[in-house]
């Protein structure tokens, strides 16, 4: 079920307040976060994300056909290692 | 057979069986479109007078419905997008595994296709 538009987006504020930071010194950092629920607004655009999967952080650069995407849909969560090949690398 | 909105060509079946013959046009669209231009649903197509038929296409070309080719176009533009930003729906859609979170322990052959068995190769 989707979101009640009475609400509006989800956006995480910390990283909104982070990008204002960033955007009013002009610099261009990574911001490193576990808000992968939170929606990517146009503000977003043109930064790059550290985004936790789990594990580790995967570098997410936003882009303009990303908005209205979560950050979590960019830092996939799960690894599949192909059946069938069990080569010397993996029996060793 | 009657010609209808391009390329299509649905059969000698009720008005009503055959515009869902029409890509993008499915069951009930095609009821509504009828219910506008006031053509009985029972008719058969072969019945239908070409000033019907104009009508027909005129409504739905009316109402920005979008069929055939072009939509067939927007869904693959929509799918190069979703693959382009590499976002989680664009991945499943480029190996060709159910995108809606759906179970794939069991099930999903829709979109797996038949049953590929893989065996384990020992190394010797």
């Amino acid at each position: 079920m989707g979101r009640s538009l009475k609400k509006g987006p989800f956006v995480n504020q910390k990283l909104l307040w982070k990008i204002d930071a960033l955007n009013e010194t002009s610099t261009k950092r990574p911001i490193k976060t576990w808000a992968r629920a939170s929606m990517i607004t146009p503000d977003f655009v043109g930064h790059t994300f550290l985004v936790h999967n789990g594990k580790d952080f995967i570098s997410v650069y936003v882009t303009e056909n990303m908005v209205g995407h979560r950050l979590g849909e960019f830092a996939l969560t799960r690894i599949f290692k192909s059946h069938g090949a069990h080569t010397a690398k993996v029996s060793k | 057979m009657a010609r209808l909105l391009g390329v299509e060509i649905p059969n000698e079946k009720r008005i009503d069986a055959s515009l869902p013959y029409i890509y993008g046009i499915g069951r009930s669209l095609a009821l509504k479109v009828l219910a506008e231009t006031g053509i009985d649903p029972g008719i058969r197509t072969g019945e239908l007078t070409d000033d019907q038929l104009a009508e027909i296409s005129h409504v739905v070309t009316g109402k920005k419905i979008v069929v055939e080719g072009d939509l067939r176009r927007e869904i693959s533009i929509h799918l190069k997008r979703l693959s382009s930003i590499n976002c989680y729906r664009g991945v499943r859609h480029r190996r060709g595994m159910p995108v809606r979170g759906q179970r794939t322990h069991t099930n999903a052959r829709t979109r797996k296709g038949k049953r590929k068995t893989v065996g384990v190769q020992r190394s010797k």
